[in-house]
């Protein structure tokens, strides 16, 4: 009786103060740099240099968010529209390219089905530095270098064999009498694939096109090896440009950082169960 | 159904290809965008790689390109360079991913427990996961920065040290600085992971054990862990693959130095590509790092179909 209540105790204790300390460590840790560097987006470029430094900026001022993005040297502004361009094209070219791939994989009797299929894992795997030095030369002689098509079909490398592992799994867990149905009803099984299947695979399309969309937002190498002018690079590329210039900005630094973080931050925050369920199904199927 | 209606009406013209080979075709025909486009991206680069491996090509010096067999092979047996590259991918393996995964399951088992605001308390604990690997390198080089970086500041202000650490320029900490960068980075990955796994399992597991009298370091034991088991291997063995050819944080925060004391193999790699545009070495290099990979995911697949056999 007596071990019993000391291990209720235990257990108390457990949930209690242990708890709330350890979630204040981890959110403390996990947040703690973003925080400095919001911090120091906002300080004034005497108070950046000031000893000691503070953490709460004094004057607080949004003047290195505006010099960031329309900086001539640097324009964030331009770094910005590249992203989003070369993000989105990524994402909906992966979308359809795995859609059609995925479902064939799922529901199709195939030679060499699950060779294919070893394929597309071992590819997710690849390192994008592998790809750099053959890639660049491709680019070179088809003329593509400094030009948007290069970075997003380097994307795809990536991109499309995740993708259609993730959604193999979503349309085989959905049960092909539906579409047998619609295509005795006079559908064609294209048809039946956009106006049955697809709807039905939403939340894997969702978590496909946030990961496809973050991952490509996320790349450097590519971008930083695949374009020559300022005004072709993303944000990735952008960023570490900014940096590599003679003296580092630590305030403009800061901004370009944030205004690189927030659209994928909020797109995950909304999102983040999709992608959550998405990631973890593939796990858990092994 | 179709056939026989064919048959009462009418015989039909016998087709150029049969029935069966036509719909074989259009099933083929689902799959031709992604064969096409990972050919182009994937395959006929590394095959690419692999011929390239064979040649003496230094860019800037195109009359010596040559074919050589596997003279950049034998070269890369002779260079120191590269075997230390070899030991400092283990060690920066091997310290992240543990670290990783230590810290990702306590995360884990803490984000599990209901509270108020545990939804938002989740979304922030997962964000250093999705920001860019360019933003981890920088913010964190900010973070090590010997004289406006708050680490430093923290540390004096605690009496912990007296003359400022330049971490990522210091022979003996660069290395530990990049993994706790990358620590900090990967923590969210097994979090998210764990905490599926953990949300997987039945309250009624527990209530049982609990009604058996397990306390909880029992339960955690006999009962978490190793319902966890298969999601806890695929997740460290994808993790290591992954480790292994990263190279965005070394490369945005010290490209290798100092004196090569962080520069891993996938990082070596870039340097000979970029800086001595000696792209036939760069390729060889590659294509070690490329057999390397398929051995860990060949070693993955054996293993996870050990779990799967063992949980299923």
């Amino acid at each position: 009786m007596s071990t019993h209540r000391s291990g209720d105790l235990f257990e108390r204790f457990l949930g209690g103060p242990v708890l709330w300390v350890g979630l204040l460590g981890i959110t403390l840790f996990a947040m703690g740099p973003f925080l400095w560097v919001v911090s120091a987006s906002l300080k004034t470029r005497a108070e950046l240099y000031a000893t000691p430094i503070t953490y709460i900026p004094t004057y607080p001022t949004f003047a290195n968010y505006v010099e960031t993005w329309t900086s001539t040297l640097t324009p964030f502004s331009r770094f910005f529209a590249n992203s989003l361009w070369v993000s989105s094209v990524t994402t909906v070219a992966t979308i359809v390219i795995s859609t059609s791939a995925g479902y064939a994989l799922a529901r199709f009797r195939f030679i060499g089905k699950n060779t294919l299929m070893l394929v597309f894992l071992a590819t997710q795997m690849f390192p994008s530095v592998l790809l750099i030095a053959p890639l660049l030369s491709q680019w070179y002689a088809l003329g593509l270098i400094d030009t948007y098509q290069a970075l997003i079909y380097s994307n795809l490398s990536f991109t499309v064999p995740f993708a259609v592992w993730m959604l193999v799994g979503y349309f085989e867990s959905i049960p092909h009498e539906l579409e047998e149905s619609a295509m005795i009803d006079g559908s064609s099984r294209f048809g039946a694939l956009i106006r049955i299947i697809v709807p039905l695979a939403a939340p894997g399309i969702a978590a496909t096109t946030i990961f496809a969309f973050v991952s490509s937002w996320s790349e450097l190498l590519f971008a930083t090896t695949f374009t020559s002018q300022t005004e072709m690079r993303t944000l990735s590329a952008g960023l570490l440009y900014m940096a590599g210039q003679y003296e580092v900005q630590w305030g403009t630094l800061s901004a370009g950082v944030m205004i690189s973080t927030i659209p994928v931050a909020v797109l995950f925050a909304f999102l983040q169960k999709h992608l959550i369920q998405g990631l973890t199904a593939g796990a858990m199927k092994g | 159904m179709k056939e026989q209606e064919a048959t009462i009406v009418a015989p039909a013209p016998r087709p150029l290809l049969s029935r069966t080979t036509r719909e074989m075709l259009a099933n083929y025909a689902y799959l031709l965008p992604a064969a096409i486009c990972l050919g182009g991206t994937v395959l006929f680069p590394i095959l690419k790689t692999i011929n390239m491996s064979l040649y003496h090509n230094v860019l800037f010096r195109p009359q010596d390109y040559r074919f050589i067999g596997l003279g950049n092979y034998a070269r890369m047996v002779q260079d120191q360079t590269f075997w230390l590259t070899l030991r400092n991918s283990f060690a920066w393996v091997l310290w992240s991913v543990s670290f990783q995964f230590v810290c990702g399951l306590a995360a884990a088992l803490l984000l599990n427990a209901s509270f108020k605001g545990r939804v938002i308390l989740r979304t922030i604990n997962l964000l250093p996961w999705i920001v860019p690997g360019v933003v981890v390198g920088l913010v964190w080089e900010y973070l090590y920065q010997p004289n406006y970086g708050p680490i430093n500041d923290l540390l004096r202000r605690a009496a912990l040290m007296r003359e400022p650490a330049a971490w990522l320029s210091e022979i003996n900490f660069a290395m530990p600085a990049v993994i706790i960068t990358n620590i900090w980075r990967g923590i969210p990955f097994f979090t998210i992971m764990i905490l599926a796994g953990l949300q997987a399992i039945p309250i009624e597991v527990y209530e049982a054990a609990t009604v058996d009298g397990a306390s909880i370091t029992q339960r955690f034991w006999h009962v978490t862990l190793p319902i966890l088991r298969p999601i806890i291997v695929v997740a460290t063995a994808t993790r290591i693959i992954w480790t292994f050819n990263y190279a965005d944080l070394i490369f945005v925060m010290t490209n290798g130095g100092p004196a090569d004391a962080t520069q891993i193999t996938s990082t070596y790699t870039l340097l000979v590509a970029y800086a001595t545009l000696d792209f036939g070495y760069a390729a060889a290099l590659s294509v070690i790092l490329l057999v390397i990979m398929l051995v860990f995911t060949a070693l993955y697949l054996k293993f996870t179909k050990g779990v799967e056999s063992v949980a299923g």
